[in-house]
């Protein structure tokens, strides 16, 4: 049994984490937390609970739009309803759609399921595509790093024991934007990614000038593999630099072989999905695709809507 | 087209299905048998138990209290398999709290199970990952747990074997060294013959061969098991368990425990689900009863999910290399099946899923020559037990893939070709199933018709959309099984004029109580909220075989009508005196008798019963019955009418296939069922849905994922159940065939829907992709890597042993 610990403010929060070192844990929405001490993989003997911080909570869009700040406390549902979101960052609203169900999303944030460091989690890849910034706060005050860097391999972070992720901040293009998440799973609902996959991509004209691909649960951490975006930038996105990104993905994730596929398996589907991510960002970007429609999860439409 | 021989109720969600077919099925406005004569049967009347369940205020065995309960918990093996040299418990019996520590070697317990090759606690070794050691009971759950590792088990790690066809190699690890009678692990042998299969393949136009396998899957109900035990100070002993077949469960705890069994009462509490993984007694359900008796205090064993997973009975795989042939007109001339079970450690039911998957071997469509050899392997896993379809999935999925396959090698339509073949009434199959009702035929082209078949499949290749067909053919009459295939029953009316019902069937969530009360509603004349069931204790209610076999409706419902009956004529010889009017001339309607000519003489049952009973020499209204449905035993040839009535029905799957990821989307899944009559058509559409609903998860996505003996993620996420999302429309046709014996003509429906499910879908893969799927669930990596291969992943399996062309010993 743990004791739960309800924090007044942020500096409260590190305070007490840095006095319980090893033996804290903050809890966010529990999704993860209640089923790993279920399970024994973690025993803390404090909770430290985040739910009464209204500094954590919220979307918060800054200089005109240009800048979104998501609190680490933002619940999963909050992402997936917010319509500006939906249309300026929909990979992270497509990838809030698939994660649980609507039961867990109400509960989950975003901070929590990038913090648990699951490799398969939905938020990292979308949130990589999206350029975001971690704000951490710690015994020694603030600090910010790329998103990236957060990730220390499966079920880690670079987090200290007594540092709290405390906001995400994404820059958002006004115009010529567009991302996607897909994913593989064995059944299309309550699942976890056996590949996730996002694009982003910034379009000038009819030219790609930024381009952002990231990977989901084909390494031990979330990655950011820059030669894919790089075989789309300078490029209208046709097909071959499309299915050149993929390949180039493909080359560069390590996925393992386990009860949710091969690793040959899930190096092909890196490359399928990468293609397909890519496309449909460019339609987001260049204003084909009907604003606020998620894609399937597999970024294949049905056959009668093709 | 209309159908030839039976009524027609179109599922309610016709209107949307027809948009896809080119033609509306005109069936639709066909009106529903005979439903007017009815006051009850044929009514879509809500489940009785569905207000308190969907409220929260249904008791389950978790939710029982009494004075002093204790926690069991169970100590599994982590070994697949070991010889156990030495047990100590000694400090777990010293942690406070701790109030019974059992194992082998402090208990009584005899060998249980079909081949009594089990025993509650391991004696002398484990054979797999989660076999019981030992058991605690405590103050509490906590304090159980904490026991359990303070429990020392010294273990010889043995070699183990996992692949069945390896298992039966003669260098494999022997699994039961203790058993004489058998050789190496072949634990069975179902060896059937028919005709003369080799002549008839010489003169086979089109022989088409392959193999089918499928996976270990589990029930998966929501309530795990949980059995609570209690002695009362006379020794008498009280069991509360989830099980269906309460009657072998005493006598079964009796001979294990060396208990007189005319002191043990099972009381059956509300299910929370079953699908056959509750259906007889396992070894926890002895270890709660070794753990009340050696604490002297009631106790309840409770199992988490992840032992539901681990530590009970599985559907178990069946690999099935198949040839059928047929001659050029595509009249079927044989079919030849090499079989491989794969039963896991011990042999419960499971080791009789053949009894089944034979039928459907033999019997689906006409099949003039047969022969099945099949062997049961012992393997170090989990063991099969007998869920929902027992075998027949399995069965179906090789037979129903291979018509299609027949079909396209012939040039013919796989509809054409079934048709062709279909069983109809009055057959006697070749293995003595004696076919009565038969709605097939109909099946087949409603579901043709709604799909719109004939226009689309073979179509949308280039969409990667396919169309797949596969029908069934089960038991729905009852399944001897054992010395009685019968149900009891007593109806009775006391002063208040309520109807009691007490059956031997149980309520498991299925929806037995309503289709009962409805019956006897129906035969009384009563409205159905005046019908009390009661069916959980096995003190009060008359003996039943028990849940299995889709046998309740037709066996209990026999049972229950024949005793309403009697009630009703007994409760009209009374009226006939007080109206004054000859029995014959009377009726009843909503729970009046009124004079037949003037309904303006009435008298209300109520009234009836009271001053039947309320006089001198007056009398209660009861009557029993007891009904055995008139079938047979299987000889040692494996013939014999098994069952007194069987269902069929077909299904057609669309698919779309994404060749990117593999990843398989069901679109749409129309079915059509002989149900005999519908009782009550939501239960019977609820049954079906439900049960193509579990059908799509063993064909998409459900499976034990076993490495090494150990199921690498026992929960329900890895597990793969689907979810609403997965599930799409289901077109449910009711096609009534009003069936000579059963109740009001009702046949089984329990079981039937899943059973096609994994055939259909595998033929719509197989149409959008032009690969066979050769094995489900068919997980996206598999049907990316069969698509790239570009042909038929011919799994690399064969029967371990070539077929014997002499006869077979049956085990």
């Amino acid at each position: 049994m743990a004791e739960v610990f309800a924090a007044g403010s942020i500096e409260e929060v590190v305070a007490f984490l840095a006095g319980h070192r090893g033996v804290s844990l903050p809890i966010a929405g529990g999704t993860d937390v209640m089923v790993d001490k279920r399970n024994g993989r973690v025993h803390p003997e404090w909770l430290v609970d985040l739910t009464s911080l209204e500094a954590l909570a919220g979307i918060e869009f800054r200089e005109g739009g240009k800048v979104v700040r998501i609190g680490s406390m933002t619940r999963i549902r909050s992402l997936e309803l917010d319509p500006v979101l939906g249309r300026r960052a929909a990979a992270l609203v497509e990838a809030a759609r698939l994660l649980g169900s609507v039961q867990i999303r109400t509960m989950a944030t975003v901070g929590g399921n990038l913090c648990h460091g699951t490799p398969s989690a939905e938020m990292p890849p979308p949130l990589l595509v999206h350029d975001a910034d971690c704000e951490v706060a710690g015994p020694s005050g603030r600090r910010v790093m790329p998103l990236v860097d957060l990730f220390a391999g499966p079920g880690r972070t670079v987090l200290e024991p007594d540092e709290l992720l405390v906001a995400l901040e994404l820059r958002l293009p006004d115009s010529g934007v567009g991302s996607c998440y897909l994913r593989q799973t064995v059944r299309w609902s309550m699942d976890l990614a056996g590949v996730g996959v996002a694009a982003a991509v910034e379009v000038d004209g009819s030219t790609v000038t930024k381009a952002r691909v990231a990977l989901g649960a084909v390494a031990p951490v979330p990655l950011l593999v820059a030669e894919a975006a790089n075989a789309l930038v300078g490029t209208e996105l046709d097909a071959g630099a499309a299915a050149e990104a993929g390949r180039r993905a493909a080359a560069a994730c390590s996925p393992i072989t386990d009860a949710r596929g091969t690793e040959s398996y899930r190096r092909q589907v890196v490359a399928v999905l990468v293609e397909r991510a890519a496309r449909i960002a460019w339609l987001r970007a260049t204003g084909s695709w009907p604003a606020g429609v998620p894609a399937p999860a597999n970024g294949v439409l049905p056959s009668e809507v093709r | 087209m209309a159908p030839s021989c039976c009524q027609v109720r179109v599922g309610p969600d016709l209107n949307g299905a027809a948009e896809v077919g080119s033609d509306r099925w005109d069936g639709r406005a066909m009106p529903a048998s005979q439903v007017d004569e009815f006051q009850v049967i044929g009514k879509r009347v809500a489940k009785l138990d569905a207000p308190a369940k969907v409220t929260g205020r249904t008791v389950y065995a978790d939710d029982l209290s009494m004075a002093g309960l204790l926690e069991g918990a169970i100590l599994r093996s982590p070994h697949a398999h070991a010889r156990i040299r030495s047990i100590d418990v000694s400090a777990a019996e010293q942690l406070p709290g701790v109030r019974a520590v059992i194992y082998a070697g402090n208990v009584t317990q005899r060998p249980f199970g079909y081949s009594h090759d089990n025993l509650p606690l391991k004696r002398d070794k484990v054979r797999f990952i989660g076999d019981e050691v030992a058991a605690v009971a405590a103050i509490d759950e906590e304090t159980a747990k904490a026991a359990l590792s303070m429990i020392k088990v010294d273990y010889e790690v043995l070699p183990a074997v996992f692949d069945p066809f390896e298992a039966l190699e003669e260098t494999a690890p022997v699994i039961h060294d203790e058993r004489p009678d058998i050789v190496g692990n072949l634990s069975m042998r179902w060896d059937y013959d028919a005709g003369d299969v080799d002549e008839a393949a010489t003169r086979a136009a089109v022989v088409v061969e392959g193999d089918y396998s499928s996976p270990q899957a589990a029930p998966v109900p929501i309530e795990t098991h949980v059995i609570v035990a209690s002695f009362d100070p006379d020794g008498h002993l009280t069991v509360w368990s989830p099980v269906h077949m309460v009657f072998m469960y005493r006598k079964e705890l009796a001979d294990c425990l060396g208990l007189d069994w005319r002191h043990i009462t099972v009381i059956q509490p509300s299910v929370g689900g079953s699908f056959g993984g509750k259906i007889d007694i396992d070894s926890h359900d002895f270890i709660t009863v070794l753990l009340a008796r050696h604490s002297g205090r009631p106790v309840r064993l409770a199992l988490s999910r992840e032992e539901e997973f681990t530590g009970t009975r599985t559907r178990q795989p069946i690999h099935f290399h198949l040839r059928t042939g047929a001659d050029a007109e595509g009249n079927l001339l044989f079919r030849d099946a090499e079989v491989v079970s794969d039963n896991g450690a011990y042999n419960a039911w499971g080791s009789h899923a053949m009894l089944v998957a034979m039928n459907t071997v033999t019997s689906m469509y006409r099949v003039p020559n047969s022969r099945v050899r099949c062997s049961v392997a012992y393997t170090n896993k989990n063991y099969g037990g007998s869920v929902r379809g027992f075998g027949n999935p399995q069965a179906t999925f090789a037979v129903e893939q291979q018509m299609e396959e027949l079909a396209d090698a012939l040039g013919m339509d796989p509809m054409d070709l079934r048709l062709r073949n279909a069983n109809q009434s009055g057959d006697v199959t070749p293995q003595g199933l004696e076919i009565t009702s038969c709605g097939l035929s109909d099946c087949l082209r409603i579901v043709r018709e709604q799909s719109g078949w004939d226009q689309r499949r073979g179509t949308m290749r280039g969409r990667h959309r396919g169309l797949g067909a596969a029908a069934f053919i089960h038991v729905g009459g009852g399944a001897r099984i054992y010395a009685s295939d019968g149900c009891g029953a007593v109806v009775k009316v006391d002063d208040s004029g309520e109807v009691t019902l007490i059956t031997g069937a149980s309520e498991l969530g299925q929806g037995s109580e309503t289709v009962l009360a409805m019956i006897v509603a129906e035969e009384m004349g009563i409205p159905i909220d005046s019908v009390r069931v009661v069916n959980s204790n096995t003190d009060v209610k008359p003996w039943d075989v028990g849940v299995h076999a889709s046998r309740t409706t037709f066996v209990a419902g026999n049972a229950a009508r024949m005793a309403a009956a009697a009630a009703r004529d007994k409760l009209l010889e009374t009226a006939s005196e007080l109206l004054e009017t000859p029995a014959g001339e009377l009726r009843v309607r909503d729970g009046v008798v009124e004079v037949a000519a003037d309904p303006s003489r009435r008298i209300e049952l109520g009234r009836v019963a009271r001053r039947r009973l309320l006089r001198e020499g007056g009398g209660v209204v009861m009557a029993t019955a007891f009904y055995d449905p008139p079938t047979h035993n299987q000889d040692k040839d494996y013939r014999g009418n098994i069952s007194a009535a069987y269902g069929f029905g077909a299904h057609v799957a669309e698919v779309e296939v994404d060749p990117g990821t593999g990843m398989v989307r069901l679109i749409n899944l129309w079915t059509a069922h002989d149900v005999g009559r519908a009782i009550n058509p939501m239960s019977c559409e609820g049954q079906i849905e439900g049960g193509a609903a579990m059908g799509i998860g063993l064909a998409l996505s459900e499976e034990l994922v076993i490495f090494d003996g150990e199921i690498v993620a026992p929960n329900l996420h890895d597990y793969g159940m689907p979810t609403a999302v997965d599930v799409p429309r289901t077109v449910v046709n009711l096609v009534e065939t009003v069936d000579p014996l059963g109740p009001f003509g009702a046949k089984g429906v329990g079981e039937a829907a899943l059973i096609p499910v994994p055939a259909a879908v595998a033929n719509a893969v197989a149409d959008a992709t032009g690969v066979r799927p050769r094995e489900y669930p068919m997980r996206p990596w598999k049907v990316k890597a069969w698509i790239d291969a570009g042909e038929s992943s011919h799994a690399s399996r064969r029967a371990a042993e070539p077929a014997d062309k002499g006869g077979g010993d049956n085990g």
